[in-house]
């Protein structure tokens, strides 16, 4: 293999650590690559391996460590530092310029201050031949399909003389066959030695194309050598392994009483939106909680969407959603909400909780936009007794229900932003990635509240990147990949290994 | 316990520095206001001959209600996060065919109900495309008010000036008239604040408008019916209009349409952004409005009688208008991250 560069790789990072406001992105990795080497980069959502990638071509800075190419210490500050070292990421959405011919967005960065375009469309067009692409440099980049975009973007690295290109994904969206031709091409940049980072979820594509492979989990390396040495099981093992949390999980995990299946509140059957949501079908029961797994793009968070009102399903061959026996199709999520389903955002910062209103202002925004809290006038008393009510049920750290919501930490407004939603009197609850950016008591908290809601007889379904999560409070879990429910566990019979095999291809 | 101490003290460090960074805008961008207004006043009445007599107050008081007028409906539709250009055309050409229709021995009431009709149709009309079709509310708007006046001056009047028919008292009294000594336009114009800030402040509708300028994502996914109170707000932004055009019509007995290619939009604007309306949606309120129509109304009537040339005074608002939109993007900068940073 690549043994006679690894005592002086090309680049290397140095024990590199990236703070995103108090959460550690990744910390203390150390990583290197070599010139002509693939290097395979694999771990769960949020392990880190965008960020790392992100911060060797610029996209980001370290808040600490160093990237040193060829033994040279570099500090990027933009995309363009890093591509003029040679570093070329090539993202997941494309970063292409749609309304641009191909040969455009190949030159497109270094263009001289004349450009002639007969001089250009040739050049392309040798650059394309030359690496066995068929793709017209005169066709507008909207007209492509993904794999020739992603072919475009590989052009555009490779005329950039990039010595290191940096793949995010790159086989998500293209056929088998494509794919082949892309493992091709890669072998071939290999040979003209080019080092490539390779991220990727699917497994055997990683272990089939690379020479090394590093795992990273929750920010960290925990392990990095040649492909050779691995196999699938000990790289799932690898990328889980939170053999202690486990158990500790494993206890949290009260046995409940499955005698009586209960009442079946909501059924999705054969759902299909556009791409996302490929053909979804599932129950959900009163009085359970429904866990979802799944990868990022597996269409999880979209099917809650489509049956929340808030995204829309195919109109024709969209499938069938029924709630309680009746079938149901919402325009808006105030329909929805009208027959008790809320979906609980992802991104409270985006689209959860409005800054400018108090604790109890947001509480009551929720409170009257439903049928039966509908009302003309505003009432101060009903107000402050719904926004005091639900700080107390919540456990909102405030001063006040009338703190204003941005003074609050992450874990208390994601508390808000849950009672906002709650005070809708819901019969069915859908948390996406409940938990995400909040402090660990408040997780526990929140944790044991989703558990009550089930107590109480109300459908919960529960979204999440995080396994243990997903774990300690799923009464069943299903995990989605590429917009379909490929498996259905039990809690019982769940465990990280299983879940996360069946959510990688 | 303990990190219920650290919790509580994050929170503390957060309300301290929120203070610090936010306390000028939130607190006290009216007050600021209001206080440059009186300094300015109080200097005008010293200094300036002529400010500060009767007449002239309550030449101001007439002047500056048209325009407070406006800027209640305008309030309204900026807090959800838009905008309408189109209230000078509805306020133009509304109000002339009231006229019009009043000329021609329809009624008074029925002639004002028809121009009302007319006015809340645009103004349902602007709602509907910005919130059904999607087309921005300034593009929107801008070729709505143009449309307006088009069609209105082609085919509904028949000149550039239609005047108020004979034996109308009461659309005179709209414009000249006194109550108790005071000018009606100035009643008029303190009613409609008064039911703006009910609107506002006391209906659910009024929260939602705050809800919707703050968030229109995180409104529309807590089950508010964005659409409807999208429509429901320039639809009360063109009645207002409506109003302001019988109000104007009532104190020189005419309408000029050509009043569409004045400025008076801009001067909207300036008073409703001066007196803290972020144009970044969910922040302000009526009282912002009042603090910048006496501030704008003071410098006008004050260059008037200082006999400051037009230029100057279209120098003098830009500026002031470029510094209030410079101010209310420092303290509500439009990119979600940056807005919050102040919490982390």
């Amino acid at each position: 293999m690549t043994t006679q560069n690894r005592e002086e790789p090309m680049l290397r990072v140095v024990n590199g650590t990236k703070v995103y406001g108090g959460a550690q992105a990744i910390s203390g990795v150390d990583f290197d690559i070599g010139r002509g080497e693939i290097h395979g980069l694999v771990g769960e959502n949020g392990a880190g391996k965008s960020t790392l990638c992100k911060a060797l071509a610029g996209a980001i800075s370290l808040s600490s460590g160093d990237i040193l190419l060829d033994g040279q210490k570099q500090s990027f500050a933009t995309p363009a530092d890093a591509l003029r070292a040679g570093i070329v990421m090539v993202y997941q959405e494309t970063s292409l310029i749609p309304t641009m011919t191909v040969a455009q967005n190949i030159i497109l960065g270094r263009e001289k201050y004349m450009t002639r375009l007969r001089g250009m469309y040739i050049a392309a067009q040798q650059l394309l031949q030359s690496m066995n692409f068929h793709v017209d440099p005169t066709a507008m980049v909207s007209t492509l399909g993904a794999a020739q975009k992603q072919m475009v973007e590989i052009a555009r690295a490779v005329h950039h003389r990039a010595r290191l290109i940096i793949f995010d994904e790159p086989t998500a969206t293209l056929t088998p066959e494509e794919k082949l031709h892309f493992f091709d091409l890669i072998r071939r940049l290999k040979a003209e030695g080019v080092a490539i980072i390779f991220i990727s979820h699917a497994l055997e594509e990683a272990l089939e194309l690379t020479d090394r492979v590093t795992v990273l989990r929750d920010g960290e390396r925990v392990h990095s050598g040649p492909t050779m040495e691995l196999s699938r099981e000990i790289l799932v093992k690898h990328m889980v392994g939170r053999d202690l949390s486990q158990t500790y999980y494993a206890d949290a995990r009260k046995p409940r009483a499955h005698g009586a299946r209960k009442k079946k509140v909501l059924s999705v059957q054969n759902v299909i939106m556009g791409k996302m949501v490929r053909n979804m079908s599932f129950s959900v029961y009163a009085g359970e909680i429904t866990g979802i797994s799944g990868l990022i793009g597996s269409g999880r968070t979209e099917i809650a969407k489509v049956v929340s009102g808030v995204l829309k399903r195919n109109f024709i061959y969209g499938g069938m959603i029924y709630l309680n026996g009746k079938p149901i199709r919402y325009r808006i999520p105030r329909q929805a909400i009208a027959d008790g389903i809320v979906y609980i955002t992802e991104d409270r910062k985006l689209n959860g909780f409005f800054e400018t209103m108090r604790i109890d202002e947001n509480i009551y925004v929720g409170r009257i936009s439903t049928p039966e809290g509908r009302t003309m006038l505003l009432s101060r008393k009903e107000q402050s007794r719904v926004g005091n009510e639900w700080v107390q049920r919540m456990k909102v750290r405030a001063i006040n229900s009338r703190a204003r919501i941005i003074e609050l930490s992450g874990g208390n407004q994601q508390k808000v932003v849950v009672a906002k939603s709650l005070v809708q009197n819901p019969k069915v609850v859908f948390f996406d990635e409940p938990t995400r950016g909040v402090d660990v008591g408040a997780i526990q908290e929140i944790h044991d509240f989703i558990r009550s809601l089930a107590a109480q007889g109300i459908a919960v379904v529960v979204i999440s990147s995080y396994l243990p999560e997903i774990l300690s409070l799923s009464d069943r879990i299903l995990v989605a990949r590429q917009g379909r429910i490929v498996e259905e566990f039990s809690s019982a019979e769940a465990t990280e290994e299983k879940i996360m095999y069946a959510a990688i291809h | 316990m303990a990190d219920a101490v650290a919790i509580k003290d994050g929170g503390s460090a957060a309300v301290k520095m929120s203070e610090g960074k936010f306390g000028l805008g939130t607190l006290s961008q009216e007050t600021l206001v209001l206080a440059t207004t009186v300094v300015i006043f109080l200097a005008c009445a010293l200094f300036v001959n002529g400010f500060a007599t009767l007449p002239n107050i309550s030449t101001l008081a007439r002047s500056v209600s048209v325009l407070g007028i406006l800027g209640v409906g305008m309030t309204v539709v900026v807090i959800g996060r838009g905008l309408d250009l189109s209230q000078v055309a509805v306020l133009a050409i509304c109000a002339a065919w009231s006229l019009k229709l009043i000329g021609l021995g329809y009624g008074l009431a029925a002639g004002i109900a028809m121009g009302l009709g007319m006015a809340v149709a645009i103004g349902a009309f602007n709602g509907f495309a910005i919130s059904i079709i999607g087309i921005p509310a300034l593009f929107t708007t801008l070729a709505s008010g143009t449309l307006v006046y088009g069609i209105g001056r082609w085919l509904m009047l028949d000149g550039i000036i239609t005047y108020a028919p004979d034996n109308q008292p009461f659309l005179l009294a709209l414009g000249q008239g006194e109550v108790l000594g005071i000018p009606v336009p100035l009643v008029i114009f303190a009613a409609v604040a008064l039911v703006g800030h009910f609107i506002l402040s006391r209906t659910s509708a009024g929260r939602f408008v705050y809800a919707f300028g703050d968030n229109a994502e995180a409104a529309r996914l807590t089950g508010v019916s964005v659409r409807v109170l999208t429509i429901g707000q320039y639809a009360f932004s063109a009645a207002v209009a409506f109003l302001a055009g019988l109000v104007t019509a009532g104190s020189v007995a005419s309408i000029n349409t050509n009043v569409f290619s004045s400025s008076l939009i801009f001067d909207v604007l300036l008073i409703v952004v001066l007196g803290g309306v972020s144009l970044s949606g969910g922040r302000g309120s009526i009282a912002s409005v009042l603090a910048g129509t006496a501030l704008i109304g003071t410098l006008l009537n004050a260059m008037i009688l200082l006999d400051v040339q037009g230029d100057v005074q279209n120098i003098v608002k830009s500026v002031v208008l470029l510094g209030a939109i410079t101010l209310d993007r420092k303290l509500h900068p439009r990119d979600e991250e940056t807005a919050r940073q102040g919490d982390l």
